[in-house]
C-alpha cells in the first residue's frame, strides 16, 4: 500500500521523554502514524524502542509529553484503560499464561467483552453457556486464521518458539484492536519461521489492522513496513519511507551501515519469499 | 468399622478446613506474589466478629450473623487490600511484603484482644449434636464442615473457569502485565481476591468455632497446617490444595490411633518436612 498524505492520524506522540533516575532512555521524542499503514521504530540496541512501546501501552509512566490514540489522549492512562480503547501488544519476551492452552490464552483476549458474573452464572446458566460458545466460536475463527487450530489443546510450553509467538498474536487479536503493536515478532525465529510470520502480519494488517512494529530484522523492516522512525540514544534520528531511510546518512552510520546498502536494493513492501 | 468411619468423616472434616486454608492461601500468592502470614488472624477476626460480635453482643439468629459476618470480612478484605496488600506487592524484595503480613497479623491479633478481650468464650447449642447414620454416630458439625467446604470448593472451581472475574483472577495469578494489556483492572481484581479470601477465613472461624473455643490461639494450628496442604498438594495450585488438606487430615487422624494423639500435629509437620525433602512441588504441582 502507499503512503496516503491524507489519512487520518491513528498516533500520535508529542514531546515524549522517559527518564530512568538520571538516565534519559527517550529525549523529546515525537512521531505520528498514519491510518491504515504499518509503521515501524527502528534503532540499534538499548536505543529506547521498548521503552517507547511500553509508554504507548500503559506499562511505564511518561516523563514528560503526551500520547494520543486517535483523538483520546492515552498518556497517563493505567494499561487496561489503554486495552479498552482497542489497543492490543505482543511482548519481545512471550507473556503467555503457562497453565492455560492455546485456545484458553486467546479466549482470555476477550476478557473485556465478557458479562458473565457468578450470580448469572449460577442463575442464568443457559446465558452464560451461550457466552462461553460464542467465544469459543470467536477463538475458533481467531485460531483458524492464525493456522494454530491443530495446536488448539497444547500448552505453550510443549510447542515451537514459533507458534508460541503466533498464539500470542493471536490473543491480542481477540482483543479486535484498531492498532497492534508487536515487540520483535521475528526476533528468535528461525527463516522459515519469519516467512511464515511476515504472511501472518501482512494478512492482520489487510484485515483492517493498523500496525506498530518494533523489529531489528531489516529484512522484515524493508519490506512490509510504510513509514519508518529511527530513534538512537532515545531520540529521533530520521523518518520516513523505507527508501528515505535506507539513503540516510545519519541512518546508515548509526545504524544501518554502509554494507547494508550495497547488499540491499530498495525497500518497499513486497514479499520475502 | 464404625469406629474406623467415624474416624475417617472427622478426618476428611479436618481434611477440608485445612484444604478451605490452602486455597486461602493459594488465591492470594497467586493474586498478588505474597505469601500471607496474616491469614490465620483472619479466621480468628471472623470467628470473634461471628461469634463475639453478630451472635452474643447483637443477639442475631445465627444464619444473620454469619451473613453479616461474611459481608464485613470481605469489605475488611477489600480495605487490606488497597491499604496493605497491593502496595506490599509493589515492594521491591519479597521479604518486606512478608515481614508486612505478619505485623497485620500481630495487629489484628492485638485488636480482637482490645475489642473482645482476652478470655476464652464458646457459643452454646451452635452446630452441637450428632446425626446417626446406621451404627455410625458422626458429629453436626462435622457433616456441616463437610457440606460446607464442599460447596465452597466446588463453587470457586466454577468462579474461576466460568465467570469473567474468576476468568481474570486466574490471569492476573499468571502473569499481572499480560491481564492488564488484555483490559483487566490488576488492582481491583487483587482486592476482589483479597475480599474473597477474607471471607473464606471467616467461613473458616464460623466453622471451627464449635470444635475450638473462640479464644487467641484458636486458629494458629489450623493456619500453619492449611500451608502444610497447600506445600504437599502443590503451592499455587488449588485441586493440589484441596488434596493436600484432606490428605493431612486424614493421616493426622488415622496416625493418633497408632502415635499419642498429642503428638498429631507433628505427624503434620513430619509429612510437611517429608514432602518439602523428597516432592518439594507437591503432589499435583508438576502435572502439567
Amino acid at each position: 500500500m502507499e503512503n496516503n498524505k491524507e489519512s487520518k492520524t491513528i498516533l500520535e506522540l508529542k514531546n515524549v521523554t522517559k527518564r530512568f533516575a538520571g538516565l534519559v532512555a527517550v529525549k523529546d521524542l515525537s512521531l505520528k502514524m498514519k491510518e491504515r499503514t504499518i509503521h515501524s521504530l527502528i534503532g540499534p540496541n538499548g536505543a529506547g524502542k521498548s521503552t517507547v512501546i511500553n509508554m504507548i501501552t500503559g506499562l511505564l509512566p511518561l516523563t514528560d509529553g503526551e500520547i494520543y490514540h486517535r483523538d483520546t489522549k492515552i498518556s497517563g492512562m493505567k494499561a487496561y484503560q489503554i486495552a479498552q480503547t482497542r489497543c492490543s501488544r505482543t511482548f519481545q519476551n512471550l507473556k503467555l499464561y503457562r497453565s492455560m492452552t492455546v485456545k484458553e490464552n486467546i479466549m482470555t483476549g476477550m476478557m473485556m467483552d465478557m458479562h458473565q458474573g457468578f450470580l448469572p452464572f449460577m442463575f442464568d446458566f443457559k446465558k452464560a453457556r451461550q457466552e462461553d460458545k460464542a467465544m469459543n466460536e470467536k477463538a475458533d475463527l481467531i485460531l483458524k486464521f492464525i493456522g494454530l487450530q491443530e495446536l488448539s489443546n497444547e500448552y505453550p510450553a510443549n510447542m515451537p518458539y514459533g507458534k508460541q509467538k503466533l498464539t500470542e498474536l493471536a490473543r491480542s487479536l481477540m482483543l479486535e484492536p484498531s492498532l497492534l503493536f508487536l515487540d520483535e515478532p521475528a526476533a528468535g525465529l528461525n527463516p522459515s519461521e519469519r516467512v511464515e510470520f511476515v504472511d501472518i502480519i501482512m494478512k492482520v494488517f489487510e484485515s483492517g489492522i493498523d500496525i506498530f512494529l518494533i523489529e531489528h530484522n531489516m529484512d522484515v523492516i524493508m519490506n512490509i513496513s510504510d513509514d519508518i522512525t529511527v530513534i538512537n540514544f532515545g531520540s529521533k534520528i530520521a523518518e520516513g519511507t523505507p527508501e528515505q531511510i535506507q539513503e540516510d546518512p545519519l541512518v546508515i552510520e548509526a545504524y544501518l551501515g554502509d554494507r547494508y546498502k550495497k547488499e540491499h536494493g530498495k525497500g518497499g513492501r513486497k514479499c520475502l519469499k | 468399622m464404625q469406629v474406623l468411619i467415624q474416624l475417617l468423616i472427622t478426618g476428611i472434616a479436618m481434611g477440608f478446613i485445612y484444604a478451605l486454608v490452602a486455597i486461602e492461601y493459594t488465591i492470594i500468592w497467586n493474586a498478588t506474589g505474597l505469601l500471607n502470614f496474616s491469614h490465620d488472624k483472619f479466621i480468628l477476626f471472623g470467628a470473634y466478629m461471628f461469634a463475639g460480635t453478630y451472635v452474643l453482643s447483637l443477639g442475631l439468629p445465627p444464619v444473620i450473623a454469619v451473613l453479616c459476618t461474611i459481608i464485613t470480612m470481605f469489605l475488611f478484605g477489600i480495605v487490606s487490600a488497597f491499604v496493605i496488600f497491593n502496595p506490599l506487592s509493589r515492594l521491591s524484595t519479597n521479604l518486606f511484603a512478608v515481614i508486612g503480613t505478619v505485623i497485620l497479623g500481630r495487629i489484628i491479633t492485638e485488636a480482637v484482644r482490645l475489642i473482645w478481650g482476652p478470655l476464652p468464650f464458646s457459643l452454646d447449642g451452635f452446630l452441637k449434636g450428632s446425626y446417626k447414620i446406621g451404627s455410625v454416630v458422626v458429629s453436626r458439625s462435622h457433616v456441616i464442615i463437610i457440606l460446607v467446604c464442599t460447596l465452597i470448593t466446588v463453587s470457586l472451581q466454577l468462579f474461576f473457569k466460568f465467570t469473567k472475574t474468576g476468568k481474570a483472577m486466574r490471569c492476573v495469578s499468571e502473569n499481572k502485565t499480560a491481564a492488564s494489556l488484555m483490559g483487566v483492572n490488576v488492582s481491583i481484581n487483587i482486592a476482589l481476591t483479597v475480599g474473597i479470601s477474607a471471607v473464606i477465613c471467616a467461613i473458616i472461624g464460623i466453622l471451627v468455632v464449635p470444635i475450638f473455643n473462640v479464644e487467641l490461639q484458636m486458629s494458629s494450628m489450623i493456619g500453619l497446617k492449611g500451608f502444610a496442604s497447600g506445600v504437599i498438594g502443590g503451592f499455587g495450585h488449588l485441586p493440589g490444595a484441596i488434596l493436600g488438606g484432606i490428605l493431612l487430615g486424614v493421616v493426622e487422624i488415622f496416625g493418633s490411633m497408632i502415635i499419642p494423639s498429642v503428638y498429631k500435629d507433628c505427624l503434620s509437620f513430619i509429612l510437611l518436612i517429608i514432602f518439602l525433602l523428597i516432592k518439594p512441588s507437591g503432589l499435583l504441582r508438576d502435572r502439567k
